[in-house]
């Protein structure tokens, strides 16, 4: 019996020790970053305004995954971590943390805390914009150094292949006679992306956007409504549509991308720019560090996001996910995600949400 | 549709070599992180993507979907010894379990579970392969009102949950389905009873609450009563030989449970903790002796454990034939075949029968060696039972606390626990149930939210739960179930 007791003992001093190390790790990581931070503000001040990329990073990279394992973020964040070490872009060691809670609040409150710390980089998508619009995180996009944006990923509106429309500009033209009588469904909830990309939409077509039901049905609640017939349409990412229209089940009436996506039966969704509906929507990805990154690591990691992005390991992941590319350095990135932020707030003004 | 084909198909890929050895490998991690509180099989899932790179597609699924039943299958173990369940499939099988352990029964309790699991896991597989194809439109047949009326089905059993008062067991309903409403609200996006703290935006995580009731308020018991001399036999781990009697009382649950809990499993989003918790209320409802369950029956610990094995290869069905996952568990699997090139969906059983019917094979196999694996080690698991009582205390607690971290690095949390442990341990002292609390807990945010789905969807027309036929079905047979006691309970006044 002893030995099973001691057996026991162990394996719990294990975990602890392994727990005690995270920790112990982390204030590693904080120490240095500080030690960093006075040097890096040391060499700003030296070299002035040279932005070159002389800065290297001398420690671990941590990348921190706003969500829990599996998700799109995670999904992102290792993938690019991956390829960052495989193909001997990033020597250093790269490590994804999962950091869930508050659909992304909690995490960014945390990577707030660690102002100018260029080991500390999180994915982020538009959510960075929603949630702090309905008043979920005290902390947005503006509160962070945006670093490269990598990929791109674009909504579809489906509805069943038995459905009376046949385009997107049939549906639309019946929500803008009743738009009552037509029931949305999607994964998040109202104010958040599966509901605004649809409302931007249908606002450029002419839809009186509040009057829109919009049902929210986590854990693939939204495909199995749209298939038995609960609901209308479905807002979703084009990709989780794919399956089911090869089975015939579904059609998809309309997709978000400024151009028609390559691939088979991608190539065969229409976009709702092309049948005359002047808007798109982008569920774009990419990488943020805390605020006031020093620009010397801000700089090097743009050069290195911009390596991943051309490399042909990083292009097989996107063919893999169906992940569109679409890179921007740091300062296009700031630009496009303050329009972006202007463009929702409006919307989300008008339907009376957020605050 | 040159099924037979595939079935053949699928058991050559599962009896090959690999996947026979990684079958091994799956299950038997799966049955490690099961009894380990809060290391579920979402982590290590995802934890494992990214060594099966290079790997078969075929055997790293296999491996996973391994690693996803073993840990249903062992995260009993926990709850029996220690009133701690590790997995939220596995809070019911505390309630009988962890009162046989207690009354010096431990090894029969772990031995029952391992044959009820083993029977779930099998049928539920025979089911899966001969059903699969058929079952894709049962797994969509269920809209938010049939959700809906499945769910107060589930919430009649509250007084059925508990002993005593029937009010008390309903005030801990009520506080258990308040909870639950802590959060951003889905159908709103508005915050409920956050008090602004973003810790609570995703709401309180069932192992919190979980281990606060049952495990942390059970320490606190066990502090408080040292000299109680009801626990003496609590070291004794008992024979692990099941009499006749066992087996025969054991048969009824099995065979009824395998199919129930197969069923709602292959619903998407109900899966293996309602199954379970469904599984132990029908066998309470139908058993000659309601009186016996949550003092130590032999049928009170074999549904719910039927059940959730049953239901874990259940929901295979939405995710291999529809590639819509049910649960988080399966949402990670399905992440999990994108990375391997695999697009799970309705094509997937003609284009890669390979891997279909291969992963539905390899359960099989999967589910003797989880039997083979566990039985042998029950005297080793159940020992735990022998450390002094001061020492297996600290670290109910400790094991407690380390599985709410792990899920979500959060000291907050933490706090959570102790709070939730407090409150346990106030139920307990002025016997309010703890199981109501965490029935309405589980089931409540499931009832609330297909609720308002519905009326949303019928613009506000409470009839749309009539007209549903299976809405219908379902609210009329938790009529019944909700009349039938009482009719009982007032013929036996009239009798004496």
């Amino acid at each position: 019996m002893k030995k099973y007791l001691l057996a026991l003992v162990v394996l719990l001093a294990l975990i602890l020790a392994a727990c005690g190390d995270n920790g112990a790790d982390d204030e590693a990581v904080e120490a240095d970053a500080e030690a960093t931070e006075t040097e890096s503000s040391d060499a700003t001040e030296s070299e002035s305004s040279e932005t070159a990329s002389d800065w290297e990073p001398e420690e671990a990279i941590e990348f921190i995954a706003p969500a829990g394992a599996g998700g799109g973020w995670d999904t992102t964040a290792r993938m690019a971590a991956q390829v960052f070490s495989e193909e001997g872009i990033i020597d250093q060691p790269i490590g994804v943390v999962n950091m869930e809670g508050g659909g992304g609040a909690e995490a960014w409150a945390h990577v707030a805390g660690f102002e100018g710390n260029p080991y500390k980089i999180f994915v982020s998508s538009p959510p960075i914009i929603f949630v702090p619009l309905n008043g979920q995180s005290e902390y947005g996009h503006e509160d962070f150094t945006p670093l490269a944006n990598i990929i791109a990923d674009y909504a579809a509106f489906a509805v069943r292949a038995d459905a009376k429309w046949d385009s997107i500009t049939e549906l639309f033209e019946d929500m803008k006679e009743d738009p009552e009588s037509i029931t949305v469904v999607g994964a998040s909830s109202p104010g958040s992306m599966d509901h605004m990309q649809f409302v931007q939409i249908a606002k450029a077509a002419g839809v009186d956007i509040t009057k829109i039901r919009y049902v929210s049905a986590q854990d693939g609640g939204g495909m199995t409504q749209l298939l038995n017939g609960s609901v209308d349409v479905y807002s979703t990412g084009v990709a989780e549509t794919v399956e089911q229209v090869r089975a015939g089940n579904i059609k998809v009436l309309g997709i978000t991308s400024e151009e028609r996506l390559e691939g088979e039966v991608l190539e065969d969704f229409p976009t709702v720019k092309e049948q005359g509906i002047d808007e798109t929507f982008v569920n774009w990805r990419g990488f943020f560090g805390p605020p006031n990154m020093p620009p010397e690591a801000v700089a090097y990691y743009e050069t290195k996001f911009k390596e991943l992005s051309d490399s042909d390991a990083f292009a097989e992941i996107r063919s893999q996910f169906g992940w569109d590319e679409f890179y921007m350095n740091s300062e296009e990135y700031s630009k496009f995600l303050d329009e972006q932020k202007e463009v929702l707030a409006e919307l989300m003004d008008e339907l009376g949400l957020g605050n | 549709m040159g099924s037979l084909e595939g079935i053949i198909t699928g058991f050559q890929t599962a009896f090959s070599f690999e996947a026979i050895l990684f079958v091994l490998i799956g299950v038997f991690v799966g049955t490690i992180i099961g009894m380990l509180p809060g290391l579920g099989p979402i982590s290590a899932i995802a934890i494992m993507i990214p060594m099966t790179f290079g790997m078969e597609p075929s055997v790293a699924l296999i491996m996973m979907a391994g690693v996803y039943y073993g840990a249903i299958f062992g995260g009993s173990t926990s709850s029996i010894l220690l009133n701690a369940p590790g997995v939220s499939g596995t809070v019911a099988t505390a309630f009988d379990g962890y009162p046989m352990a207690q009354q010096g029964k431990a090894g029969k309790a772990l031995a029952i579970v391992a044959i009820a699991s083993f029977v779930g896991g099998t049928v539920s597989v025979v089911l899966l392969m001969l059903l699969a194809p058929a079952l894709s439109s049962v797994a969509i047949s269920f809209g938010p009102p049939a959700y809906f009326a499945l769910m107060v089905l589930g919430f009649t059993a509250i007084a059925s949950l508990s002993e005593g008062s029937t009010i008390k067991a309903l005030i801990s309903a009520v506080a258990g389905f308040m909870v639950v409403t802590i959060g951003i609200d889905a159908q709103t996006g508005t915050q409920r009873f956050t008090f602004g703290s973003i810790n609570l935006l995703d709401g309180i995580d069932f192992l919190v609450i979980a281990l606060g009731l049952f495990a942390i308020a059970e320490v606190c018991t066990l502090v408080l009563n040292r000299k109680d001399n009801t626990m003496k036999n609590f070291h004794n781990i008992g024979s692990l030989r099941l009499s006749k009697q066992d087996f025969k009382e054991m048969s009824g649950p099995m065979s009824r449970q395998s199919l129930l809990g197969f069923i709602i499993g292959v619903l998407p989003g109900a899966g293996a903790t309602i199954a379970s918790f469904i599984a132990y209320i029908t066998e309470k409802r139908i058993s000659k002796k309601p009186e016996e369950f949550g003092k130590g029956s032999v049928k009170g610990l074999a549904a719910p454990e039927t059940a959730n094995n049953a239901a874990t290869s259940g929901s295979f069905v939405p995710l291999l034939s529809l590639g819509i996952p049910g649960s988080g568990t399966t949402a990670v699997m399905l992440g999990a075949f994108l990375v391997m090139g695999v697009q799970p969906g309705p094509m997937l059983m003609t284009e890669r029968p390979e891997i279909f019917w291969g992963v539905i094979a390899s359960m099989y196999i999967g589910n003797v060696f989880l039997l083979i694996l566990n039985l042998p080690l029950i005297p080793y698991f159940a020992k735990v039972l022998k450390i002094p009582r001061p020492m297996l205390i600290s670290l109910v607690v400790v094991f407690s606390m380390i599985g709410v971290y792990a899920v979500s690095f959060n000291t907050f949390d933490l706090y959570m626990l102790l709070l939730f442990g407090a409150i346990g341990f106030i139920m307990r002292l002025f016997s309010f149930p703890a199981p109501p609390f965490i029935l309405a807990f589980i089931l409540g945010g499931m009832l609330e939210q297909s609720f308002r789905q519905s009326l949303t969807i019928s613009n506000g027309d409470l009839s749309i739960f009539i007209t549903n036929p299976i809405s219908c079905a379902l609210l009329i047979l938790s009529l019944l179930s909700f009349a039938f006691p009482l009719y009982g309970q007032l013929r036996k006044k009239k009798v004496s």
